[in-house]
């Protein structure tokens, strides 16, 4: 049995791939590429297959994990190579390693999002003044309805830049089991800002994207 | 052009996104500059429906195994999707390259229920493409093509489709692309096209057909011009065995309603049930053997990596050799962790021997279709069902644990009484008591017996196209009977619809070519999706018959008499009127018809085929049980 952790990337078509069906398509990718998983025992067995970090619908990446057991000898880098024959070409495995860090290690993730704009001076102009709120507070859903959060305290913002078709920044969020904060969140605040305090800003599609997901001490996950 | 720049702003504003964006495993994709010919196969539903639909899966497999033809997959979007469509003038697309559909050679729509036909125009429209065939103009495509069970009466949407695919597509759908290639390259016109592709059997193109009427609204005749053949035969693939089917799926992203691979085992049925369309549409009965099946699904779960595989029939359990068949699926489903679902069993002849198979299957409760509550009835339809057959089938089911049964029936069946309605709650409860009698009964569960009650839709090709369907107050009185019968019956639930979908149903399928205005008139009042009860709007569609001087009662309450010409007369569906006719006499005086195994009824299938469709010769005794009765 041997324990593999695979990094893979998520892009174009396969962005909309939900959570739930990710899990599906990964367990129909191992069938048909012939590489012998491990099943879980018991009453109802099933392919075992871990995501320790889920991506929001939309969200494009090169940095999602997936653990698995290969159930036999076949070598880890031959599981991959199998694999990625059989998906898509949106939805490639990168690299395969034993896995070191534990799902609980995980506790941020990076972001570049770009917010398309054609003022993009004037987008920033109203960022600035958004973000310069001392709070920004967002209904946020949790296992227990919704909650309010303080956005803001949350985001550490790492960088902001005017480009030519608008805004990008970098954000480093929270990531994990007990608290999780996608991009979304604080780009839709902001988008819902818009109208009321910058009526002639126009913006156009948000683009994210997560670059590493990162353990409490900032070395990477995998 | 490809329209990913402009589609991918829309997605994360609708709901389940990956259904319109493509790339799922599986998909075909092809370098367009060594195309000749580009297919867009359409199914006039949503992707969830569309894509659970093994006819498609066959036709796409089929075309694509061309490398010089490219098919590719179009589903009608949902309306929040369509919205967004419309506002950011987004073209209908298809799912591979992400090209518009108008640029196409061909827009095909297979043709699953009449309620789809709304769905072909709003499709059409939003592919930037003229909905009436006579706008079309004479550049020679895109061509608009349909096949599939509907295309047996084209004549509703014969108005808004260039050419029709009759029977089975395999062969017939690449004769007609091949010709067209040929004729494109030498420079030929729609219309030119359309002529030379009307000689191809199995090819109907309704504009070089003109129709007449008598003054009391029925057709008078239907007079072929331009060298069109009188009658159009459909098209069967005679070697079944042997004919190509899907190697590999596109496996979606998203949940389907059928999420599994589908190995189709036989085609065309034996049993000649009266009400049942397929039953004779899809005639003469062919089979594939076990071998064909197991390695054909075989290939389907390695290809796909599903961990479902289901078998498609119209009745699995006919098959000559299905032992044989369970004993092959089930060595390689239990070595690779693969669930095995059999759909289409039939009550009558679950032996016991296949019970024990099916055991090791696993099972989530089991269904069946006496389809009327008593005997006399159940004759008159020809459903060779006994009562002692359905106890015998649901004590199986008791005694191997299960608690509930769901059982289907029909009303408004020709001949039918309040008795034969009160009928099927006796017949429920006959087997609630028979449960309670049982010893050894499952304990813990009290029984539960669902009863699903439809309402009878008179089809064309059928015995029953003579007759007409119950009016809506008829409809309403049995209903009412059956509630009252089943009042105080706290074990068994019944369940009906309100029947307006069902009129229409009628309607569509036996109408005629009249009626095009009124599915165009339906659709720009607004009409589409009329298949989902939160979509259909039936006073609309009134309002669309009553702007065209037509009426829902013309054509699906008027018993039609034997001389009558019927809009579909001119179409050859291997079964003879004769034959329907002395069908429905037999169905009056309740008398059954043996199925095909046991006696050829002579329904003009050998006509064509000029051979039996079985090797009588053979002794029954080496059949399984179930076709021995
Ligand atoms: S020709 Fe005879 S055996 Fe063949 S389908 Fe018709 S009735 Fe059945």
């Amino acid at each position: 049995m041997v324990p593999v952790r695979a990094t893979f990337e998520k892009r174009r078509r396969a962005k909309y791939i939900s959570h739930l069906d990710l899990m599906r398509c990964m367990q129909r990718a191992f069938r048909r590429a012939g590489v012998p998983i491990w099943f879980t025992e018991g009453f109802n067995p099933h392919a075992y297959l871990m995501f320790p970090l889920a991506l929001s619908l939309g969200c494009e990446s090169g940095c999602e994990c997936m653990d698995f057991r290969i159930d036999g000898d076949m070598p880890m880098q031959e599981a991959m190579e199998r694999l990625n024959r059989v998906l898509p070409p949106d939805l490639q495995i990168l690299a395969v390693a034993a896995p070191v860090r534990k799902h609980t290690d995980i506790a941020f993730a990076d972001y570049a999002v770009r917010l398309d704009s054609e003022q993009p001076d004037a987008l920033r102009t109203a960022w600035d003044a958004f973000i310069a709120q001392p709070e920004i507070l967002v209904e946020k859903k949790t296992k227990r309805g919704t909650a309010q959060v303080d956005v803001k305290a949350q985001a550490e913002i790492q960088d902001v830049q005017t480009a030519a078709d608008g805004l990008l920044l970098k954000l480093r969020l929270p990531a994990g089991t007990s608290v999780n904060v996608n991009p979304g969140l604080l780009t839709d605040a902001f988008l819902a800002w818009l109208p009321e305090h910058a009526p002639e800003v126009q913006t156009g599609t948000v683009h994210a994207e997560r670059l590493a997901i990162l353990c409490a001490d900032g070395t990477p996950f995998a | 052009m490809n329209l990913f720049e402009k589609i991918e702003p829309l997605l994360l504003n609708v709901q389940k996104p990956a259904r319109y964006i493509g790339g799922e495993p599986g998909s075909i994709m092809k370098d367009k500059s060594q195309i000749k010919a580009r297919f867009a196969f359409c199914f006039p539903d949503r992707y969830d429906v569309g894509m659970s639909h093994l006819g498609m899966k066959v036709l796409y497999a089929v075309i694509n195994q061309r490398p010089e033809y490219w098919c590719e997959r179009v589903f009608a979007p949902d309306t929040d999707f369509e919205a967004l469509m419309r506002e950011h003038h987004l073209p209908l697309y298809a799912l591979e390259s992400l090209e518009p559909i108008k640029d196409f050679d061909f827009i095909g729509f297979t043709l699953q229920y009449e309620l789809c036909y709304t769905n072909i125009l709003n499709m059409l429209d939003l592919a930037g493409v003229p909905v009436w065939q006579r706008d079309r103009g004479e550049s020679i495509a895109p061509i608009v093509c349909a096949g599939g069970s509907c295309a047996c009466n084209p004549e509703p949407i014969a108005d808004f489709v260039d050419l029709f695919f009759l029977g089975e597509g395999e062969e017939v759908d690449l004769e007609v692309m091949d010709l067209y290639v040929k004729m494109r390259d030498a420079g030929a016109t729609r219309s030119e096209f359309l002529k030379a592709a009307s000689q191809i059997q199995g090819v109907y193109v309704p504009s070089l057909y003109d129709v007449s009427y008598h003054e009391d609204g029925t057709v008078k005749a239907v007079t072929p011009k331009d060298g069109a053949p009188a009658t159009v035969r459909k098209r069967i693939i005679e070697n079944f065995d042997k004919c190509p089917a899907p190697e590999s799926f596109v496996v979606p992203f998203s949940e389907i309603v059928h999420d599994r691979a589908v190995t189709e085992v036989l085609r065309g049925c034996l049993r000649g049930c009266r009400f049942c369309q397929a039953g004779f549409l899809y005639r003469p009965f062919r089979e594939k053997t076990p071998e064909t099946i197991c390695e054909q699904s075989k290939k389907l779960i390695d290809n796909t990596g599903y961990e479902e595989l289901s078998l498609c029939s119209l009745s699995t359990s006919d098959h000559s050799r299905i032992e044989e068949m369970m004993d092959g699926l089930l060595t390689f489903t239990e070595n690779e962790h693969i669930n095995l679902s059999l759909p289409s069993l039939r009550v009558d002849n679950f032996s016991t021997g296949l019970m024990n198979r099916l055991r090791r299957v696993r099972s989530s409760g089991l269904t069946f279709a006496p389809e009327a509550g008593t005997q006399r009835m159940r004759d008159v339809i020809n459903k060779n069902v006994t009562e002692e057959e359905l106890m015998r089938t649901c004590k199986i089911a008791f005694n191997a644990g299960q608690t509930s049964v769901k059982l289907y029936f029909m009303m408004g069946l020709p001949t039918e009484t309040d008795d034969d309605i009160r009928g099927i709650i006796e017949l429920a409860q006959r087997v609630v008591d028979m449960f309670y009698e049982m010893e050894r009964r499952p304990k813990g569960k009290p029984v539960q017996i669902s009863c699903s009650i439809a309402t009878f839709v008179p089809k064309p090709f059928t015995p029953f196209e003579f007759h007409p369907q119950d009016t809506r107050e008829m409809i309403a009185h049995k209903q009412k009977i059956l509630e009252e019968a089943v009042a105080g019956h706290k074990r068994i639930r019944a369940s009906w619809h309100f029947p307006e979908t069902s009129i229409l149903e009628a309607v569509l399928a036996k109408g005629d070519r009249r009626l095009c205005n009124v599915i165009y008139g339906a659709w720009k009042r607004g009409c589409i999706f009329d298949a989902w009860s939160e979509h259909f709007n039936y006073p609309l569609w009134l309002e669309a018959f009553a702007e065209q001087g037509l009426n829902v009662e013309f054509y699906a309450n008027r018993p039609r008499p034997y001389d009558e010409v019927f809009p579909w007369d001119h179409l050859d569906y291997y079964v003879d009127k004769a034959f329907l006719i002395r069908e429905n006499e037999k169905a009056k005086q309740a008398q059954t018809t043996k199925h095909c195994r046991l006696q050829c009824a002579g329904c003009g299938v050998t006509k064509v085929t000029g051979h039996p469709c079985f090797d009588y010769s053979k002794p029954l005794r080496d059949l399984p049980e179930a076709l021995t009765s």
